[in-house]
């Protein structure tokens, strides 16, 4: 029986910095189980697009933040490869007058937590992607902070960073199963033999309700697929990721100058189904070639899919859970896991250890859904 | 949406003969193939195959392609797409295919996959510059298209692919400067050693190239001796002035398709590299689909096209549609055995042994 | 570089045409594909890598390793080793990943 002080189950974008930031606070047995190899659920599978345009608050400080630390995080994780962050801004179209209300809505709060988000109108929009067509286009919202970052480099760049400080990260290593016992310790038994920690952290991402069953714990998330697409590579002719909450469509070129592309489609099935369908190119090249006429001929390289894990108020699912002292849990992004680590994971960190964390996310508790404080997210793809 | 019975990808002999025989069934067949005429591979091959006089021994490849498409012509039950490129095969049975620039969706109750085989590449400095070209590629440019790929080449390898390009290119009226490989002997058949050695090419076993040099192309090489670990010998450097260095290292199953379906894959390097598991009649571990050819491992024309009559079969079968499988399936395996007997098969034979398995499905 | 003679094959090709190669015209034979009429002139480097800048040729010939990448009439990455010649055709190297054609 190996004993340590934490065990991390996901070697995701969070289970990897949750444990870069307990390293780095003198945690010492640091354990992180993956299954697969690190980011290879929906980390790996993500749109790599980062952006502090939230329509609730919570959202909106925990995206500064994250935004904060991402301009920074090469230096502070000494990683020399990139991180691939570019901010090259997020631009939202408004179809309709009450969407632009909405939008209206958002970037107040936005600049009232001094997120530099602005109400743009057709002929701006022009302006930042000249590829767009605003036809039907009534106005949108715009942050030139926004961007992109990539997801591999950046959970690599934690899991590097964690291992130097002495965290363990345990590859292609499976959870069979967990108890805890009288004395409070939680014993796991894993593909490669046992191991026990008082601390426990689901970070395991579209799996996490299957991991809490396993204690007992009912978690109110579930997983559902979403699709996406990524062409060839051209010259940069595209800077901000293109979001029509109408269309439920958003595109974005990478650095590396291919267009990665996705919808939120509500028949896509729910559960952990992790395949694609034909279906999907011929929905997502209607629509885009709708709104970026001059990227029809583009080829598409790669298709896939990935695992939102879903809430109920489609927000993140935060810290303790109350009723088994020791376990934490870091889930339910419904889709927005990647961009939200930076900052969440630091927070899950102090609050494990407990500090007093910079970023609050005690409003993301488990125990909104007890006293029905959900607060919904509008702006999700 | 298409509906077709059997969907069969690539045109090349495997594809070919298990369209053909699953035609012979009764079977309803689309064919789809990048290339704009029937045969794959086959339409370069200026040689004569060996084998057996079932698998056309003695038969240029050229003509055994103008035969198979000429079959191919007098199956009314076989639609054959040119110039298609298959993109993606689906849970709902759907395979998606390109052709005229569009994007055409192919239902289908059983699948073949005939992708064939890709031309190794090899690392050392200026590899990238023009005029390092693989040995299929020479052979296309030439034999297919009538260009010659340089005036004086540098072939690298002497297997039976460099032995017959080599002569090829002198056919074409291009000096060929040497011929490398890296191992202490010749890999290739000794009858068409001894024709290039007629001719004066110097065949330099336990040789391999240290560097290709050039501006914006290939205008020179240097070549090295090599020792029991493959580790370049300094001060046994030659210099060639040529203009062409042609690659025929070997070649890897291309199983992109395959992958992507989720069939389930193994690492077999006799075999060429990732292909998929199967079992004695040619079916993945995905019930509907078959694998034929050098995807399904890397050997040569004539057992392509006994694999690919095997999957045809087998695929009729699996649709109901060939009541005498035992016996052709038997007819195809003895022909195999035949091809993959002595030492020469004896690699393949070893990489047979650990990919064909019961873990695919059962007819 | 034409094979005029060879002991085995006779080749049928179409009809001559003119296309040009950055902006200069040249002659080739209708259907062959791009790459075999520019390697007939000559031309072997047919494009410029993104990173390095390195000159780059055609290896498989048959489409499968996008090493011949080059702008055709405009459009970027285009596989010359299998695009057919027709006549007129505006042939480019490529420089780096290729410029989308983007309207006005």
């Amino acid at each position: 029986m190996t004993r340590a002080d934490v065990i991390i189950v996901g070697g995701g974008i969070m289970g990897c910095s949750i444990a870069y930031h307990l390293a780095r606070r003198g945690m010492r047995r640091v354990v992180v189980l993956e299954r697969s190899h690190i980011a290879s659920g929906a980390t790996g599978r993500c749109g790599a697009g980062v952006r502090m345009q939230w329509g609730t608050k919570p959202n909106c400080l925990v995206m500064k933040e994250s935004i904060r630390i991402l301009e920074g995080l090469e230096q502070e994780l000494s990683y020399p490869h990139g991180i691939g962050f570019k901010q090259k801004g997020y631009l939202f179209l408004a179809h309709s007058k009450a969407q632009l209300i909405q939008f209206q809505k958002n970037v107040q709060l936005q600049n009232s937590l001094g997120i530099p988000s602005e109400i743009v109108s057709p002929k701006d929009m022009k302006r930042i992607a000249p590829l767009l067509d605003t036809t039907g286009v009534v106005g949108g919202s715009y942050c030139s902070k926004d961007g992109h970052c990539d997801p591999f480099h950046t959970t690599r760049a934690y899991a590097l960073a964690a291992t130097r400080l002495g965290a363990t990260l345990l590859q292609y290593t499976e959870l069979q199963s967990v108890t805890k016992s009288a004395e409070g310790t939680f014993k796991l038994t894993t593909s490669a033999g046992e191991i026990e920690a008082p601390v426990l952290v689901n970070a395991a991402g579209a799996w996490s309700g299957y991991v809490a069953s396993m204690l007992g714990v009912n978690l109110p998330v579930y997983s559902e697929r979403h699709q996406i697409l990524v062409t060839e590579q051209v010259e940069r002719v595209l800077d901000p990721m293109i979001i029509s909450l109408h269309e439920g469509l958003y595109c974005q070129q990478t650095p590396d100058g291919s267009f990665i592309m996705g919808l939120g489609d509500p028949n896509e099935p729910k559960g952990l189904d992790q395949g694609h369908s034909w279906q999907f190119l011929f929905a997502v090249s209607k629509k885009i070639s709708r709104l970026l006429p001059d990227i029809t001929g583009v080829r598409i390289l790669r298709q896939w899919s990935g695992l939102y894990n879903m809430s109920p108020d489609r927000q993140a699912v935060l810290g303790a859970v109350d009723d088994v002292p020791g376990l934490y849990v870091a889930c339910g992004f419904s889709g927005h896991g990647f961009m939200m680590a930076p900052a969440v994971s630091e927070s899950m960190a102090d609050i494990i250890l407990g500090n007093t964390p910079r970023v609050a996310i005690d409003v993301y508790g488990l125990d909104r859904f007890k006293n029905g404080n959900l607060f919904y997210e509008p702006a999700v793809v | 949406m298409f509906r077709t019975e059997l969907a069969v990808v690539g045109a090349g002999p495997a594809g070919l003969s298990a369209a053909l025989a699953a035609s012979e069934c009764g079977v309803d067949t689309l064919i789809v193939d990048n290339g704009s005429t029937p045969g794959g591979q086959l339409v370069k091959q200026t040689h004569k195959f060996f084998g057996s006089k079932a698998e056309h021994a003695g038969t240029r490849g050229i003509h055994i392609a103008r035969l198979l498409a000429g079959e191919l012509q007098r199956s009314p039950q076989v639609e054959y797409w040119s110039e298609s490129t298959a993109l993606g095969y689906y849970e709902d049975q759907v395979l998606l295919v390109e052709r005229e620039g569009r994007a055409h969706a192919v239902h289908c109750d059983a699948l073949v996959v005939a992708t064939g085989a890709a031309e190794r590449h090899m690392v050392f400095p200026g590899n990238d510059l023009p005029g390092v070209y693989g040995a299929g590629a020479v052979q296309t440019l030439m034999n297919v298209h009538g260009v010659k790929p340089g005036e004086r080449v540098l072939i690298v390898g002497a297997g039976n692919i460099g032995l017959i390009v080599s002569y090829q290119l002198l056919q074409a009226g291009v000096r060929v400067a040497a011929v490398v490989e890296a191992s202490r002997y010749i890999g290739g058949y000794a009858v068409h050693a001894s024709k290039l050695r007629r001719l004066s090419v110097p065949i330099l076993t336990s040789h391999t190239v240290k560097e290709a040099h050039g501006h914006e192309q290939v205008e020179r090489a240097t070549v090295w001796q090599i020792d029991e670990t493959f580790t370049g010998v300094p001060g046994t450097e030659i210099e060639f002035e040529v203009d062409v260095i042609c690659l025929a290292v070997g070649l890897s199953p291309v199983t992109d398709l395959l992958c992507q379906i989720g069939c389930k894959m193994k690492y077999v390097p006799e075999l060429g590299g990732y292909v998929p598991i199967r079992n004695e009649n040619m079916q993945t571990t995905r019930s509907e689909v078959f694998v034929a050819g050098d995807a399904s491992g890397v050997e040569e024309g004539s057992s392509a096209m006994l694999t690919g009559r095997l999957a045809g079969y087998a695929a009729a079968a699996y649709l109901g549609k060939c009541p005498d499988f035992q016996n052709k399936r038997a007819e195809c395996q003895r022909a195999l055995d035949a091809l993959r007997a002595g030492p020469s098969g004896q690699k393949v034979r070893a990489g047979l042994s650990v990919v064909v398995s019961m873990e695919a499905g059962t007819c | 570089m034409r094979i005029e003679r060879h002991p085995i094959l006779t080749f049928t090709k179409g009809a001559k045409v003119q296309f040009y190669f950055e902006g200069e015209p040249l002659e080739g034979y209708e259907g062959e594909p791009i790459a075999a009429a520019l390697h007939a002139a000559g031309i072997r480097c047919l494009r410029h890598s993104p990173v390095r800048n390195r000159p780059r040729g055609f290896f498989c010939a048959i489409g499968n390793c996008s090493s011949c990448l080059m702008v055709v009439d405009g459009v970027p990455n285009v596989r010359v080793c299998v695009e057919k010649l027709r006549a007129g055709m505006d042939v480019r190297r490529q420089k780096g990943k290729g410029d989308l054609n983007v309207s006005d």
